[in-house]
């Protein structure tokens, strides 16, 4: 009876969960579109300079331009439409936006994958390793690195990737990795100076059994929603460097389409970036909520 | 527990192994030119090209009848043998190269030409390629009385018509591949959006050289998109380019320290900066400053206070030349070289400002109603050169007691201001001229047009002098003999000399970086200057760069 009042509140929180996220991403969506339809210069184009056309055509293209002026008009039409799964066409590229998207989207989700994998990798096996070892000089020579890279931005990360020919998903990992490694280990710290561990420490437990048995279990629950934040800070750090490193993806596109004032585009590139954000910070909370549960 | 974690822990290492693998440096295979493109090209239909990323793939791909010589800046055949104008320039009548076949295979014939000129000539379709040919409201009549000839017939004469035809690419009428089949050297092979363009030799590109060889040489040319130009550079030292087709000044000097073989300056090229005041009447502007910008002597009074010689001296690196008109002496048909060079002279630039009742009081200009002389010039951010150019006029406008601001906005914001709001004072920009003829810029001098900056759109010419400039205009567009065109377009030179509505300051040469690799280049001053012959360039064996085959 228990178990089963268990699972109908974790789907109505889940359920929750989801209208919260539509509503967000939809908010934002209205939110950039707002922004980008009152920056100044908005429907004004470089061609409109060029002497070749004619009174006639350069009236037609802001016509044309014209089309988005009225912000509801544009927003319940483009609701329209996103219900039947039409996101419109860019405005600066002349490309269905969703066809832009589907191509853009997996570069930018490799890059912050394989750029997560890494920061994940390093942060957490030294903050193990500093565990183990437990030596000063260890604590304060990480302690600086991390400061040092924290201290990086994320444009002169990808600066730095451009000049040593470092791929996309390494910049990502540099941006992520001081953020994750300084909480991981005052999580395991913390774990590590729980009774029931010093108990199993003065019984004579190896450090390695120690960690994988004792610590780790306990500190999944807060490095499960640790993941999602660390996803959204990698997707977040994703769009500066791939613009500066002229990767294809969403970053990229992002950037173009915020300096053309391209509003289909934009709006869209929002509500892909909020949604994948807000869903992998709901799931990452939703599953540390699961794991807990499943602990006590 | 131990096992499952280091096995979770080898699994991460393996996936992210081939990522750390693939991170080397890319490698180089021969017979592919490979360069930058600095945005993504936004249609691959030649006939709507309007920007250069497009315009760079339909001069690549594209057959045309005509083709414009950058070099010697005459006309040669292309896919047309000959051709005859007549009827004062309102028919063109071409006999095609027979035997000729699109890059799929398709034949070409003179109802693929018929093809084109319909498309091109759709109201609708609102191209600037298609609006260079529009010279008088009616429809344009296409016949082909043989396979091998077609004669075009337009409702009005059209000034420079041959000239057209360069960037009119023949599309074919009958391919089920539509616009990518092409006529051209190169085809698009692939195209990757966000990152690159692939185009391969076209094995039915009707060129042959000397030696009665099949052009191009090489096999392909890959285009990657990079909007960061010191990216670019970085890039061309590294080896992996092979040209910048557009190089700035001082990445030229950067690069010459380094290869002095790779860098070319052909001098001047058909590109001017200038600057101009804002005349329109309904600006946002307080009265006492519309009527100095409306003042002839103060506008004089200004270009004669600007050092022009040093703009060109220290902003560009010497790479750049006083600039007298709207036409750079690279344009040598149409330049008018008894125009008077303008001469930096302050004391000069003084006696013209009392003239028109301004006086000079413990160092600042005051009008004749007491007003300080200020004014702010805007400039597109993000362009050093031009920020420096200010920079450097503020100093010049100073001596006479000028006190000139620099805003930069970003390129829509400008825009805004320059043909919306018409909120701003002066404005500096450059002018990117691809065409020679006068008549591509008929939208910039005719009073009318939505490109006469300093005062757009006026439903009657506000100055005499303005008249005087549309009559001119309109004679030189519908004058029979190119000697009568020219001497109609020597006078709007010189109209605009004397009335100074833009102030010219410098043309910028035409400099580009070719790898020594690259064998048979040849810049030219016209655009695109690095590959405007990419049919005759080959990669030579150079093993510092390793592009050799």
């Amino acid at each position: 009876m228990i178990e089963t009042r268990k699972s109908t509140n974790f789907f109505r929180l889940g359920l929750r969960r989801l209208l919260f996220l539509v509503c967000l991403g939809l908010g934002g969506v209205l939110a950039s579109a707002t922004l980008v339809r009152f920056a100044p210069g908005y429907g004004a184009e470089e061609r409109e300079l060029d002497p070749r056309w004619r009174a006639d055509s350069v009236e037609a293209l802001r016509q044309k331009q014209g089309l988005h002026r009225g912000l509801p008009s544009f927003y319940f039409h483009y609701l329209s439409a996103l219900a039947h799964g039409d996101l419109g066409e860019s405005d600066s590229l002349k490309r269905p936006v969703g066809e832009l998207l589907r191509r853009r989207l997996p570069v930018t989700g490799n890059s912050v994958i394989r750029g997560l994998g890494v920061a994940w990798l390093a942060a957490a096996g030294l903050a193990s390793l500093g565990l183990v070892t437990r030596g000063w000089w260890f604590e304060a020579s990480t302690t600086a690195f991390n400061s040092l890279l924290l201290s990086l931005p994320s444009a002169v990360v990808a600066m730095l990737a451009v000049h040593l020919r470092t791929p996309v998903f390494c910049a990502i990992a540099v941006v992520v990795f001081p953020r994750l490694y300084g909480y991981i280990r005052n999580l395991l710290v913390r774990s590590y100076h729980q009774p029931h561990v010093l108990a199993a420490r003065a019984r004579g437990l190896g450090s390695s059994a120690i960690l994988l048995r004792h610590v780790l279990p306990l500190a999944a629950p807060p490095l499960l929603a640790l993941f999602g934040v660390s996803f959204a800070i990698s997707f977040g750090a994703a769009i500066p460097i791939e613009a500066l490193c002229d990767s294809p993806g969403l970053g990229q596109l992002a950037w173009q389409a915020a300096l053309s004032r391209d509003l289909p585009l934009i709006v869209n590139v929002t509500l892909v970036v909020s949604l994948v954000m807000l869903a992998a910070n709901s799931l990452a909370d939703l599953a540390g909520r699961a794991f807990a549960g499943s602990t006590q | 527990m131990i096992r499952r974690v280091w096995f979770v822990l080898a699994l991460n290492l393996a996936f992210c192994w081939p990522a750390l693998v693939s991170a080397q440096a890319p490698g180089q295979s021969g017979g592919e030119l490979h360069f930058c493109l600095r945005a993504e090209p936004k249609t691959f239909n030649p006939l709507l090209v309007e920007e250069d990323a497009s315009e760079t793939i339909r001069y690549l791909t594209g057959g045309v009848l005509i083709r414009l010589n950058r070099q010697t800046q005459a006309l040669e055949p292309g896919l047309a043998v000959s051709w005859k104008v007549s009827e004062e320039g309102r028919k063109i009548s071409f006999r095609l190269r027979s035997g000729l076949h699109f890059s799929d295979g398709t034949p070409f014939t003179s109802e693929d030409v018929a093809y084109t000129m319909k498309a091109l000539m759709d109201p609708q379709l609102h191209s600037p390629t298609g609006d260079s040919f529009r010279s008088g409201d009616g429809q344009v009549v296409v016949q082909t009385p043989s396979s091998d000839s077609v004669v075009v017939t337009f409702p009005a004469p059209v000034a420079g018509l041959e000239r057209l035809f360069d960037q009119v690419a023949v599309l074919s009428a009958h391919s089920p591949k539509k616009e990518t089949a092409v006529l051209g050297p190169f085809y698009v092979a692939d195209y990757s959006p966000g990152s690159y363009i692939l185009l391969r030799r076209n094995a039915n590109y009707w060129k042959k050289d000397k030696e009665g060889k099949s052009l191009p040489y090489l096999d392909s040319v890959r285009l990657d998109f990079q909007r960061n130009r010191d990216i670019e550079l970085l890039r061309f030292r590294r080896g992996e380019i092979h040209l910048i087709n557009t190089l700035d000044a001082d990445y030229f000097d950067r690069l010459q320290k380094e290869t002095p073989a790779a860098v070319h300056d052909a001098g001047p090229g058909l590109d001017s900066e200038f600057l101009w005041f804002n005349q329109v009447s309904s600006a946002p502007l307080p009265e006492n400053k519309k009527t100095w910008f409306r003042t002839t002597e103060f506008r004089k009074a200004i270009s004669m206070a600007i050092n022009r010689a040093d703009l060109s001296r220290i902003v560009f690196g010497g790479h750049a030349h006083p600039a007298f008109g709207p036409v750079s002496p690279a344009n040598h048909f149409w330049f008018n070289s008894s125009l008077p060079i303008p001469q930096y002279d302050s004391a000069g630039a003084l006696r013209l400002l009392a003239q028109a009742g301004f006086r000079l009081q413990g160092g600042t200009l005051r009008d004749s109603s007491g007003n300080r002389v200020e004014f702010t010039v805007i400039t597109n951010s993000g362009n050093k050169s031009r920020e420096q150019m200010v920079a450097m006029i503020q100093q010049d406008l100073s001596q006479i007691g000028i006190k000139a601001n620099l805003v930069t906005l970003d390129f829509p914001s400008l825009i805004e201001r320059i043909t919306r709001t018409y909120d701003y004072e002066a404005c500096l920009l450059g002018l990117v001229n691809t065409d020679l003829d006068p008549n591509s810029q008929m939208n910039v001098w005719l009073s009318s047009a939505e490109n006469h900056q300093w005062n757009p759109k006026q439903s009657k010419p506000a100055t005499a002098w303005e008249a005087e400039l549309d009559r001119l205009m309109q004679a030189q567009s519908s004058a029979t003999t190119e000697k009568k065109r020219k001497s109609d377009f020597d006078k709007v030179q010189q109209i605009v000399a004397d009335q100074q509505p833009f102030i010219y300051l410098v043309n910028k040469d035409a400099m580009s970086a070719i790898s020594p690799v690259i064998r048979g280049s040849s810049p030219s001053v016209l655009d695109p200057h690095a590959f405007w012959n990419a049919d005759v360039l080959r990669l030579g064996p150079d093993p510092a760069l390793g592009a050799q085959k």
